[in-house]
């Protein structure tokens, strides 16, 4: 009997639960039908696939704003040149989540389905792409990778090294550290935090230590395995450098509040590599539009999939002239003044920060 | 659909040189190895590093497998004559691997497409005509597995593969027969890590690069897979256990694959994984509930 009374007061919490979740759910409604509305259009794009006169794959490596505008941008530059979704062209976009078994098999799923074109979005995503390529001869075109060369995919003079093209969002790190330079004319110590397993981040480190000097400062890096390490790395980060500048790194700029949050604390000033970051709370950045970057790697898609051009025979492209963004609300917070000149260099100035 | 198929062959019976590991310590050891996180990349950056250093291929194979095995006999040390509990030393070998693969390979992510790998240079070659890479590829793969499982099965009839057998079943057994228990742990797992860096030497050649995130959730395949393939099997006796764990990693990758296909997207392959191995494990609670009622 006594068992029989615990499972009826069970059921009834469970029925509780149950309605409050419900109840919780109903005011995600909208949007959770949203999503299975998009999700839905996703499954037919995918089984029209004969109909349009293009299909391209993207696989896009990790989920994060930068890349997230790298893609959209891609489509863009695609519809620029007469290449539009629904009309005709066929997209299947894919997200590896950050793990390389799944960038292989989403490749591998590409290569089957013939696709006319990668687009590869992220450093492994598009190894994985061109090794799974190769030898069906289907054009792959990346964007978002620092360094192509070290990735092996392009050769030193930027020519590919094989059915592959697409462009690099090197950093601007001179003009970087030219503008820290100017908004901080006392500072010393930059501090720079990246994570071990992310390559384009190293490169990207190993420059600014290479460029510091000559703008007399000097930087403090600091390495993390995970994103589960940040907090700590942060507060010792904080308290060694009189400011900090964050790169593209996947992990790091994931985790941008936390970072954002101690530094303001400490009133130590965060720069960003991209106009993402300078919305949530960095102080400034001279760096790079990714929608931007998508769009001509979207520009230099539609030239291979019209036959105008081949991606073997394509260089790698990079965006040299960084664009300045900053944000007001943050350099007041700070008691920085930007100086007039870089004010009428700016792409943008931000009023306020954005909640995200 | 053959490409798919190719696809799935290719990276099943990969998978599966790890999986065949995991098979001696999960189902033969007991012993729940997480070690093989790290030896998979520890193998693939092993491999990467040798391969742009213009090394044979094939001997970063052996190269990889005793590196691997050397991983394992730490963990196994750690374990048997440091007394850390079986989790946790390969939690600690699994962490340190992380390091130690950075370090051998300079970075976290080395490409070699323009180098010679098993799958480009091969005496497969000559028997096939041009343009059938992906065939010479499968064919090399399915001669690798099948000659690593003869392997294990030769071995597991020796002395000390019925030793490694019994320390699984029946401890007691091993210590009545006079023999060190902890030795033969040591030998498991050391076998165990070299297959698990060997399947990362042969990925990392399959896809042309390392890259350090590459042994993320390597056990849970490989736990999954031999799950899947001993339950799948396990009425059919005529079915070697290796046999079919190397069915269950095909079968493993055939339902990831067949996630991806039909449309769910990268981002619910976890979560698919995870019902599929809760589905798996259920069914073999009931079937071993009703074996032990009729005992």
């Amino acid at each position: 009997m006594k068992k029989f009374k615990n499972v009826t007061s069970l059921l009834v919490a469970t029925t509780l639960i149950m309605t409050m979740a419900t109840g919780c759910a109903g005011k995600n409604n909208a949007s959770s039908t949203e999503q299975t509305k998009n999700s839905q259009e996703n499954v037919q794009e995918t089984q029209k696939e004969n109909s349009g006169s293009y299909t391209i794959g993207i696989g896009q490596f990790a989920q994060h704003g930068s890349l997230d505008n790298c893609r959209e941008g891609f489509i863009e530059g695609l519809k620029e040149a007469g290449i539009e979704e629904g009309k005709n062209l066929t997209l299947i976009y894919d997200n590896a989540n950050a793990d390389t078994g799944t960038a292989a098999q989403i490749t591998d799923n590409y290569v089957s389905k013939k696709v006319d074109l990668i687009c590869a979005i992220a450093t492994p995503m598009a190894q994985s792409a061109f090794g799974a390529a190769r030898d069906e001869d289907i054009p792959v075109v990346y964007t978002a990778i620092t360094d192509p060369v070290a990735a092996e995919l392009a050769q030193e003079d930027k020519t590919p090294k094989g059915n592959v093209t697409g462009t690099s969002d090197k950093l601007p790190v001179e003009q970087q550290l030219q503008m820290i330079r100017e908004l901080l004319p006392s500072a010393k110590k930059i501090g720079i935090m990246y994570t071990t397993s992310e390559v384009n981040s190293a490169v990207s480190v190993e420059e600014y230590k290479e460029k510091a000097s000559e703008y007399g400062f000097e930087i403090i890096d600091s390495a993390i395995a995970t994103a589960a390490d940040i907090p700590l790395a942060a507060d010792d980060l904080i308290s060694k450098v009189d400011c900090i500048n964050n790169l593209t790194d996947n992990t790091v700029v994931s985790a941008l509040p936390i970072i954002l949050e101690k530094a303001n604390e400490n009133n130590i000033p965060v720069f960003g590599s991209e106009i993402e970051q300078v919305k949530i709370g960095c102080l400034a950045t001279v760096g790079l539009d990714y929608y931007e970057l998508g769009k001509q790697t979207g520009a230099m898609a539609a030239k291979i999939l019209k036959g105008d051009a081949k991606a073997s025979e394509m260089p790698y492209e990079v965006i040299e002239e960084g664009s300045f963004y900053a944000n007001a609300q943050v350099a007041e917070a700070l008691k920085i003044e930007i100086p007039q000149d870089l004010v009428d260099k700016a792409v943008e100035i931000f009023k306020t920060i954005e909640e995200n | 659909m053959l490409n798919i198929l190719n696809s799935i062959l290719v990276e099943g019976l990969i998978y599966a040189i790890m999986v065949l590991g995991v098979y001696i310590t999960y189902k033969i050891l007991d012993f729940p190895d997480l070690s093989v996180d790290g030896t998979f990349p520890l193998g693939a950056a092993i491999t990467a590093i040798l391969i742009i250093n213009d090394v044979n291929p094939y001997l970063t194979l052996l190269v990889s497998f005793l590196i691997g095995a050397f991983a394992g006999m730490i963990t196994g040390i750690i374990h048997v004559k440091l007394k850390v509990r079986d989790l946790l030393a390969g939690i600690i070998m699994m962490t340190a691997l992380y390091t130690v693969n950075l370090r051998i390979a300079g970075k976290a992510n080395v490409a070699f497409f323009s180098k010679d790998t098993i799958f480009t240079k091969n005496f497969l070659t000559s028997f096939f005509a041009e343009g059938s890479e992906k065939v010479i590829r499968l064919v090399l793969i399915i001669i690798i597995i099948l000659l690593l499982k003869l392997m294990l099965d030769a071995y597991l009839r020796t002395r000390s593969g019925y030793l490694l057998r019994a320390v699984g079943d029946n401890k007691t057994l091993v210590t009545t027969l006079g023999k060190d228990m902890g030795f033969v742990k040591i030998v498991g797992l050391s076998l165990a890590n070299g297959l698990a860096a060997l399947a990362g030497s042969v990925y990392a050649q399959k896809q042309g690069f390392f890259d350090i995130t590459m042994g993320t959730g390597m056990v849970v395949i490989g736990l999954a897979s031999v799950i899947i393939g001993i339950n799948v099997f396990q009425s059919f006796h005529f079915v070697k256990a290796t046999t079919a764990v190397i069915i269950g990693s095909i079968l493993y990758k055939g339902c990831v694959a067949l996630a991806i296909g039909i449309g769910l997207g990268a981002n619910d392959l976890k979560l698919v994984t995870a019902v599929l191995f809760l589905v798996i494990l259920v069914f073999t609670q009931e079937k071993r509930r009703k074996v032990n009622k009729n005992a």
